[in-house]
């Protein structure tokens, strides 16, 4: 499903970021990126959809290029790569459902998306994909009246809405407390579940990788240094990822 | 200690220009003082109002509102464009730089100056008033909108992008929601001072109550002229009034 060879990212003036990386990904697989925090977690996960543009190195997602597409291919392979921030990244001033269908706007007919006017279909798809979330009734709610745990739901709404088939997650729970990590991580174990879609999620907390992941790539230094099943992680690997400072 | 003898050198430099300042434009408390009698009777001169003159007072007053209106709010939409080709985190710097300059540049000339050039330009009238009302809100529109744009969160313009969504449609979806409402504020507010600058338009020609102010107190009638101030206070009260309610309910 996602092909990454040789992906290489320096920041100018010369801070290396990613060091050439390879990774395939199949499609099902919730992948958990684990490293510590300059570890290039985020750098990989942005380059798969070139929010960061990569030094080098190519991405592939069924079998069609990422890197190096056109503008017009790199909008096709955004169409079908959903992602989610750790700020969750919602328009404040929109209302929930705005939000949502947003997703959709790779999808829809350009000049009547551009007066406010969407398809009923995909007016329909918006509001299944909150009920997903659990957030329906809060449609026409304005975002930044919802709480953290309820805005980075709509922010998973917002990515289901697009229908893709992949999902990237940056840190999704690093700014929300314990109990909401659950309910979030849990929203996209079920998604991963039921929907058969593929997840790549950085995730700072050990812990919360291993419960959910049922692949882990650990990253130091922009390298990968572990590529397995959580059970595959001992307490050497650790120590490896994360050079001795454990989390 | 240098560094003190710097400073005192400093301050008795600004005070020396400042002096000259006050010579170089004849200001004197003296001349003000045997000035005083003079407005008191002039003041005194200007009641009561001259209620006759109402009609036309009115007459001139909604001229001025109109002319605000009209030219403030085709000033808002062409500033529009030019907002976001000013804008730093939209164009390159190749666009902003050239439109950053030319904003700065028309910004410097006030209202009033642009009055003349388009009385002589198309004639008398509220027309040139609206066209140098339109001139200079554009430019002061656009250097405000282009700074609302440059203050966005990219995060939410970013997340819009990732979805696949064309240029415009991230214009659209992740830029215009964050800024509508200060550019509305925005435009309110220029129409408060744009009654204001337009009532003074009427001293060139340029349409409106100014045109009644000044020919009452050429003529020499201050009860006449009184009536008309009272009327363009009235107006300016009640439109700030207004507006800034409504700008306190959009922010």
């Amino acid at each position: 499903m996602i092909r990454i060879r040789g992906l290489r990212k320096v920041f100018p003036p010369d801070k290396l970021a990613l060091a050439g990386v390879d990774l395939d990904i199949a499609a099902g697989e919730f992948v958990m990126i684990i490293g510590q925090s300059g570890a290039g977690k985020t750098t990989l996960l942005r380059c798969l959809n070139r929010l960061v543009e990569p030094t080098a190195g190519e991405v592939m997602l069924n079998g069609s290029q990422v890197t190096g597409a056109s503008s017009e291919g790199l909008r096709s392979a955004r169409r079908q790569i959903g992602i989610i921030f750790q700020q969750f990244n919602l328009v404040k001033r929109a209302s929930v459902l705005e939000n949502v269908l947003a997703g959709r706007l790779g999808h829809v007919p350009g000049l009547p998306s551009l007066v406010g006017r969407f398809p009923r279909r995909d007016r329909e798809l918006a509001l299944a994909t909150l009920r997903v979330v659990g957030l329906e009734e809060f449609a026409s709610r304005r975002a930044d009246t919802l709480s953290g745990g309820e805005q980075q739901r709509v922010a998973i709404a917002r990515a289901l809405a697009q229908e893709p088939k992949v999902i990237l997650a940056d840190e999704p729970t690093a700014s929300l407390d314990p109990k909401l990590t659950e309910s979030i991580m849990g929203i996209l174990q079920r998604i991963n579940v039921e929907r058969r879609l593929t997840l790549v999620v950085s995730q700072h907390m050990l812990e919360t990788a291993l419960t959910y992941g049922t692949r882990i790539v650990g990253l130091r230094e922009g390298r990968v240094v572990f590529d397995g099943p959580p059970g595959a992680i001992t307490p050497d690997v650790v120590e490896d990822i994360y050079e001795g400072g454990v989390r | 200690m240098s560094r003190g003898i710097r400073r005192a050198g400093l301050t008795l430099a600004i005070l020396v220009v400042y002096v000259w300042f006050l010579a170089a434009t004849e200001v004197s408390l003296p001349r003000f003082l045997r000035g005083l009698p003079w407005m008191a009777d002039f003041l005194r001169r200007m009641v009561p109002p001259d209620l006759s003159v109402l009609r036309s007072a009115l007459t001139g007053a909604l001229q001025t509102f109109q002319i605000a209106v009209v030219g403030t709010t085709v000033a808002a939409l062409l500033a529009l464009p030019l907002g976001f080709l000013s804008a730093r985190n939209v164009v390159p710097a190749s666009v902003f730089y050239p439109a950053r300059a030319l904003l700065n540049l028309f910004r410097s000339i006030d209202t009033m100056v642009y009055a003349l050039f388009f009385v002589a330009a198309v004639g008398l009238g509220p027309f040139p008033g609206i066209l140098a009302v339109v001139t200079y809100t554009v430019m002061t529109l656009a250097k405000l909108y282009s700074e609302a744009i440059e203050g966005i969160e990219p995060g939410p313009v970013e997340a819009i992008s990732a979805t696949g969504a064309t240029r415009l449609q991230v214009l659209r979806f992740g830029i215009l929601p964050q800024v509508l409402p200060l550019f509305a504020s925005y435009v309110l507010y220029r129409l408060e001072t744009n009654i204001r600058a337009a009532t003074i338009l009427g001293f060139v020609g340029a349409g409106g109550i100014g045109f009644y102010i000044q020919t009452y107190l050429r003529m020499i009638n201050y009860p006449a002229a009184s009536a008309v101030l009272l009327v363009l206070v009235a107006m300016v009260m009640g439109v700030d009034f207004a507006s800034s309610r409504l700008r306190a309910r959009i922010v």
